[in-house]
């Protein structure tokens, strides 16, 4: 509450006249507003004992699956941190991490709301989930010099460096996912014929065109058709019932609503069109939507991931996953097994979050920059082989190789060719 | 032709879970007047109900029952304690009470259950019938019939019994009602449980379809108010056959009509609105109704 | 908070045409009160940007925009009885209006003719359609709105940029008139607002607002005055419509991004429960109804970010319960429960259903028979 002195200053002449306000307003003016500070100064929301950091998301509404997910791993893996006192920053203070989380119920105004309302009390906003509710502020972070990191979208804008000096996306741009699929196939050497179901949204978008990209010019691929669906859809039957009669053998979709995966996975069983089938890393959890799809009737249930699907009997005993399911109960008060990867997604976030930490120098905004931007080939808990969290390459998220992984019937195996 | 006929039979397996959800409203609307927004959260909540029983070990059916029984006294309840407040207000703020009643009871299932996706069981099995190179799931058929049997029921309710009369007349003309003897409140209080009822088995039979989420029955809403008000808000029969006309419609007009498309095709219902309320101001099957002075 | 009680203590005194106590009735008409307080009003909105905390402006802006969307919903539903649920709509397609024409850069008064413009438009041709329904028809062919405009923008992308939205920062406070962007565009919204508000209460006051109110009182009777209803029902809606335009201007000022989301049909719901809330048929309410829109999130969000559906929900039902007016109703609730208490236990009891005094605005018409008249 002490960023705004000018006005108190203001206050105590209110009564004199609004002209004199005027003047007295403009005086205090210098003074400059949400304080900038002097050189080397602590930028808010960091003290020697403690750092926070705001997250804006969905809580309520038709997204609020995933965006609790956001904030519930992160939570999980700082929570954990701070059991054991905190985490031990680059200038030599050991901090606790303390998440100050928002609903915005995927509401652009609100999100830049909750952003103007968190902006002086955090030291970094992060792990919000969703293109236009990230997109309402990212002007206003880069203004105000927040830092916007390691958030949920595979939006390519967060991830030019250029554009967005304050921002870093921390999942694999959308068109990255389609594109290893992509390539997976066209390296097959076989004939397919491509049906292509994608949602009608940035999202969709990005992955039929990182998939296009990839198939351009292999004699081997056709797309014999297209169709879209709006994510508000309660049936995507129509679509399936078209498209199976496309004679498709590959059907790459680009869905992001579980239930809509789900019912497409039963409904080409029930029509009998069993393609080999693509899916992204959002919607494949293999316990949360695979099973109840019913998809091993299908040759083969292709998807991108760099994190390892805890309900996957592989990784039924590893360690990272143990620890992150135990702290997600504890800490991230989340009790069954989420459906969504956007927990453990979170969880890596807060890891890679740590390993800047470790880095900062000085308890500054532009300094944590500097101290995320320089991250490579770091592998966080949870990651797959041959995955890395890498900030140093211009125009990628934080995220950016992805797995193509096949679906065995129970969980996946990372597959280096296609059939 | 074969995917011809095909959308047309998905049409219609979409249009009975918006008719099953329709049903509710109209019920709602035949006993008290007003659009329930919150029919639709009800049903939920029903479905969560049951789904927990069956988490606690009792069968699906028997849990479902149970739901039943739970959504009869919450309607009721919900009439008692909320809605008799603003029966006789103004209508536009009984509507926004039942927003706001949607907006807690979605905020309620997702603080006891979470906004986690949860597998609820299906009543009926996924198998697949094939008949004439149409294929459709023992799911839909077996959704569609007690959809139907519902309409028949509801349809025999208000024309054939006392009570469906007696909840009629409270509807037209609370004040006259009660000066001819009915217990008015006990009938609205039964009228919207027999709604909420409706509602928890329309829950359970969407539920494994839509997969169990505090706001799975949102995006359907809209759809079942479309069917509701083209097949007049009187017509248990019109507001089931409006909404797989809606269902079919939409999906014939996004295959074969290449302007509307998949994205634009949820115009559909809106324009059948509009077309046929100029024609018919009172929906496809409603009742006229006359214009008091 | 404190503002918003400030502002509506003399302008009830411009609205309150139906029917306010006698005691306030004298009070009001004193010289004094009459032009000191709309002076006192003007003094304080003009100050207000410049004593207030940078967040303290940027949440009253937002209030100041959907208080605005609100009152062009209030134009044709509180003052004229129709049901529209398609008000976000004219909301977004005015933001994307501005967000374009700022992108082409265009003058920004062209601009903001345009935004009035064409949602005046769009909306007129909209209601030549609807206003020949009655009731509940025309609720459903104005939900359509939203739930159309938001695949609509989406397939429009070279104008709208799709689902990723149009982001326009074109108001920074003038070089020179040592303003904070926020202080400047509180501003800006204080003054189209405020004047959006003055002709609104204008026109309902006027002749064109009897001819609304009679038409929503009963279309039969209207028609027999010789006020057609079809014509009256197009003028609201477009009002309405251009008010939700000015509304998407201010909306580009303030939050100065736009997306599909932004006109999603859930917040057309939402503007619908502000208006009800502040209270119908009330320019008061109607900067009620802004400031429960825009200030019960972040309440909800202050108490618990996990519980927000839930609590709004509860303080939804629990405002409507005690105040089914609205929050318009509140001065004349509290007279009327301290006016009981000096009169004795006797007629303690409080009523079971809402005393039509509470109906702000609708107290002399009888909406529900009417409505039901049209099912």
């Amino acid at each position: 509450m002490n960023r705004h002195f000018r006005s108190r200053r203001a206050v105590g002449i209110a009564a004199a006249s609004a002209l004199a306000l005027t003047l007295t307003a403009c005086g205090g003016n210098d003074a400059g507003r949400g304080g900038d500070a002097a050189e080397g100064a602590p930028s808010p929301g960091i003290t020697d004992d403690s750092v926070t950091l705001g997250i804006t998301t969905p809580l309520s509404g038709a997204t609020a699956g995933p965006g609790t997910c956001t904030v519930a791993g992160i939570q999980a893996y700082f929570g954990a941190k701070n059991a054991e006192g905190g985490v031990e920053f680059g200038d030599g203070q050991t901090r606790t991490v303390e998440i100050e989380a928002l609903d915005d119920g995927y509401d652009p105004q609100q999100a830049a709301a909750n952003y103007d309302q968190l902006k002086n009390d955090v030291f970094a906003m992060t792990a919000g989930l969703g293109t236009p509710t990230n997109r309402a502020w990212r002007d206003a972070a880069i203004a105000d010099e927040v830092p916007q990191v390691l958030i949920m979208t595979g939006d390519p804008l967060f991830s030019d460096t250029e554009q967005s000096p304050w921002q870093l996306g921390f999942v694999p741009i959308y068109q990255n996912e389609g594109e290893a699929f992509g390539e997976l196939l066209a390296e097959s050497g076989e004939e397919h014929k491509v049906a292509i179901l994608s949602q009608n949204d940035d999202y969709g978008e990005g992955y039929v065109e990182g998939f296009k990209s990839a198939v351009e010019g292999a004699d081997n691929i056709e797309i014999v058709e297209e169709l879209t669906y709006e994510a508000t859809d309660t049936s995507v039957d129509a679509q399936i019932t078209e498209l199976a009669n496309s004679g498709a053998d590959v059907f790459f979709n680009a869905m992001s609503i579980t239930p809509l995966v789900i019912s497409a996975l039963q409904k080409a069983q029930q029509l009998n069109w069993l393609p080999s089938w693509f899916l992204p890393s959002n919607t494949s959890s293999p316990g949360a939507i695979l099973q109840p799809g019913g998809a091993e009737a299908f040759p083969g249930i292709y998807s991108v991931s760099f994190a390892k699907a805890p309900q996957s009997p592989a990784f039924a005993e590893d360690e990272d996953v143990q620890a992150y399911l135990a702290a997600l109960k504890e800490y991230g008060d989340y009790q069954d097994p989420p459906a969504f990867p956007h927990c453990q997604w979170s969880w890596m976030v807060g890891a890679t979050l740590d390993q800047a930490f470790q880095e900062m120098t000085e308890p500054t905004r532009e300094n944590f920059m500097e101290a995320l931007r320089s991250i490579e080939g770091y592998q966080a808990p949870l990651m797959l082989e041959g995955t890395s969290v890498t900030t140093t390459e211009d125009n990628q998220p934080a995220v950016s190789t992805v797995n193509v992984q096949k679906y065995n019937g129970q969980g996946y195996d990372t597959v280096e060719s296609f059939g | 032709m074969e995917k011809f006929v095909q959308l047309v039979v998905d049409g219609l397996s979409t249009g009975s879970v918006y008719a099953a959800l329709a049903l509710a409203i109209v019920l709602v609307h035949s006993a008290t007047g007003l659009i329930n927004f919150a029919q639709g959260g009800m049903a939920v909540l029903a479905a969560y109900f049951a789904w927990w029983l069956t988490n606690q070990g009792l069968p699906l059916i028997v849990a479902i029952l149970l739901s039943i029984v739970f959504s009869f006294v919450l309607g009721a309840a919900v009439e008692r304690w909320l809605m008799r407040r603003f029966e006789r207000g103004d209508p536009d703020t009984a509507i926004v009470v039942t927003v706001g009643l949607l907006t807690l009871i979605t905020g309620i299932a997702g603080w006891l259950w979470s906004y986690n996706n949860q597998q609820f069981e299906s009543l009926f099995p996924l198998d697949t019938v094939s008949f004439l190179g149409v294929s459709v799931s023992v799911r839909s058929i077996g959704t569609t019939l007690v959809i139907v049997a519902a309409m028949i029921l509801l349809q025999l309710l208000f024309v054939r019994t006392k009570l469906g009369l007696a909840l009629r007349a409270v509807a037209i003309n609370p004040q006259s009602a009660a000066f001819s003897g009915l217990p008015v409140g006990r009938l609205l209080m039964v009228g919207w449980g027999l709604a909420a009822v409706l509602g928890a088995v329309a829950g359970a039979l969407v539920a494994p379809r839509l997969t169990l989420t505090p706001g799975m029955l949102d995006n359907a809403l809209v759809y079942a108010l479309a069917a509701v008000i083209l097949g007049g808000l009187t017509s248990p029969f019109g507001v089931v056959i409006a909404a797989w006309l809606i269902g079919v419609l939409e999906n014939l007009a996004a295959v074969y009509v290449p302007f509307i498309g998949f994205d634009l095709k949820v115009a559909v219902p809106f324009i059948l609105i509009f077309v046929v309320l100029l024609v018919r101001p009172q929906g496809l099957f409603g009742r006229k109704t006359v214009v008091r002075v | 908070m404190a503002s918003s009680s400030k502002t509506s203590g003399p302008a009830a005194s411009a609205s309150t045409s139906s029917a306010p106590s006698s005691s306030a009735l004298s009070f009001k008409q004193r010289p004094w009160v009459r032009w000191g307080a709309p002076l006192l009003l003007l003094v304080g909105l003009a100050v207000l940007p410049l004593v207030m905390t940078e967040s303290t402006n940027d949440t009253l802006a937002r209030i100041g925009v959907f208080a605005v969307a609100v009152l062009g919903l209030n134009v044709v539903m509180g003052y004229t009885g129709q049901v529209s649920l398609g008000q976000i709509f004219f909301l977004g397609l005015g933001a994307y209006v501005t967000a374009y024409g700022v992108s082409q850069e265009w003058n920004i008064v062209l601009v903001f003719a345009l935004t009035c413009l064409i949602p005046a438009v769009a909306g007129l041709v909209v209601a030549l359609a609807a206003a020949r329904l009655g009731g509940l028809a025309i609720a459903m062919v104005t939900v359509a709105l939203p739930i159309v405009g938001v695949p609509l923008a989406k397939r429009l992308s070279d104008y709208t940029g799709g689902s990723q939205g149009l982001s326009a920062r074109f108001v920074e406070a003038p070089e020179g008139s040592g303003l904070y962007d926020d202080q400047w565009q509180l501003y800006i919204v204080l003054v189209v607002g405020g004047i959006v508000f003055l002709l609104t209460s204008l026109l309902v006051r006027g002749k064109y607002g009897r001819a609304f109110a009679i038409v929503k009182g009963n279309e039969n009777v209207a028609s027999s005055m010789g006020i057609s209803p079809y014509r009256y029902k197009v003028l609201a809606f477009t009002i309405a419509s251009l008010i939700g335009g000015v509304s998407g201007f201010l909306y580009m000022v303030v939050v100065q991004y736009t997306s599909p989301e932004t006109m999603s049909f859930g917040h057309s719901i939402e503007l619908l429960v502000a208006m009800v809330i502040g209270g119908a048929g009330s320019i008061v309410g109607s900067i009620l109804g802004g400031a429960f829109y825009v200030v019960v999130p972040d309440i909800t969000n202050a108490i618990d970010p996990s519980l927000t559906a839930l609590l709004q929900g509860a303080l939804l039902l629990a405002v409507l319960f005690v105040l089914p007016g609205g929050l318009v109703s509140l001065p004349r609730a509290v007279m009327r429960g301290l006016r009981r208490s000096t009169a004795g236990r006797g007629s303690a009891a409080p009523p079971t259903t809402p005393s039509p005094t509470a109906g702000s605005g609708s107290a002399t018409e009888n909406p529900e028979t009417e409505r039901q008249g049209h099912v």
